[in-house]
């Protein structure tokens, strides 16, 4: 017996389809293009509105949120690095609240083969940028607080003594290359996920049995369970990038203990 | 033409198989990371009732990183299915 709707799925489903122009031999995904600049216009309106709204008086609910969003972000870094790293604290910010409204576009999405405003963060292309950035200012930090021949010397003389330093040397080097290759892939993936498992949901309503459309009424419910999640998913990935990136400034600014 | 269409039969079912093998040792993983995660903050919140609150976003934040692991699986197993089939 031929079980047609698994048929319908696997066939129906395409991945990775974009609006795409070329440029000069370049591909570019129009549609995650405009979706992070809505993404990036949405975030700085919130801050525009923030700063006329600003009061020093009782704050709106408007102004608590942003002060909670402040805080926490602060209270992090004042945990892991101390006041040294009060000039993470923007970054890291900035970074969570774009990351959540990319996110949240997820909500947006019906599964169809191309999405007109997909969440930014499912394409790859801005999660490696952001990964990229990151990792950067994070040497950046690491070779200011150390000087060149510390922020050498910092790769052979840990976690072994210095003894076995090709040891050190090969497994510093691993963990400094895997580190933005991580930080991509986790947020990518999660979102890249989300979207596939919504076209999966729209993908059952091929399913019949007989005359009963029991993927049609199965898929309603589901999709509407899976979206709350996914804004839960975003917003706990939005955290652990800011999150991962404060702990990497933490480890580039900590001071030398040998 | 039959050799094609052979090679090509081995080609679908090695991604499927990779993808299968990539879902599921991902998910093991991934389960066993959550339940060691979550075993450990219920003990600790036993131990410490008023430490709930910080040991919580310690805890979804080690939920989160398990489970990232297993969508970077997942991901690689759509580029299998999808991509290299």
């Amino acid at each position: 017996m031929q079980p047609v709707y698994f048929r319908s799925l696997a066939i129906d489903i395409t991945v990775g389809d974009h609006v795409t122009t070329k440029v000069f031999g370049l591909t570019l995904d129009l549609d995650i293009i405009w979706a992070t600049v809505i993404a990036g216009l949405v975030v700085i309106l919130l801050g525009m509105i923030m700063r006329a709204k600003l009061t020093s008086g009782v704050p709106g609910k408007f102004q608590l949120a942003w002060e909670m969003a402040v805080e926490a972000v602060q209270g992090q870094v004042n945990d892991t690095i101390g006041p040294r790293g009060a000039k993470v604290v923007p970054l890291a910010l900035t970074l969570f609240v774009f990351i959540f409204t990319c996110n949240l576009f997820e909500v947006l999405g019906i599964g169809s083969k191309i999405d007109f405003l997909p969440a930014p963060t499912s394409d790859i292309n801005l999660p490696l940028a952001m990964a990229l950035y990151v990792i950067i200012m994070v040497h950046r930090a690491a070779i200011k607080n150390r000087g060149i021949g510390g922020y050498v010397k910092h790769y052979f003389n840990r976690p072994f003594p210095p003894k076995l330093f090709l040891i050190n040397g090969f497994m510093n080097v691993v963990d400094e290359l895997v580190k933005p290759v991580t930080l991509t892939l986790r947020l990518f993936g999660n979102l890249f996920a989300g979207g596939l498992m919504l076209s999966l949901l729209a993908a059952l309503v091929a399913w019949k049995l007989s005359v009963v459309p029991i993927g049609g009424i199965l898929s309603l419910p589901f999709t509407i369970v899976w979206k709350l999640f996914d804004m839960a998913i975003g917003a706990i990935q939005a955290f652990i990038f800011a999150l991962l990136t404060i702990l990497y400034f933490d480890s580039a600014m900590a001071p030398d203990t040998h | 033409m039959a050799d094609s269409s052979m090679a090509d039969a081995v080609k679908t079912a090695g991604a499927f198989v990779g993808a299968g093998l990539a879902l599921g040792g991902g998910a093991v993983g991934a389960s066993i990371g959550d339940g060691l995660a979550g075993s450990q903050t219920i003990a600790g919140i036993a131990r410490q009732p008023e430490a709930q609150s910080r040991l919580m976003t310690i805890m979804f934040l080690t939920v989160g990183l398990c489970e990232a692991a297993y969508f970077i699986n997942l991901v690689f197993a759509a580029l299998f299915v999808f991509a290299l089939k």
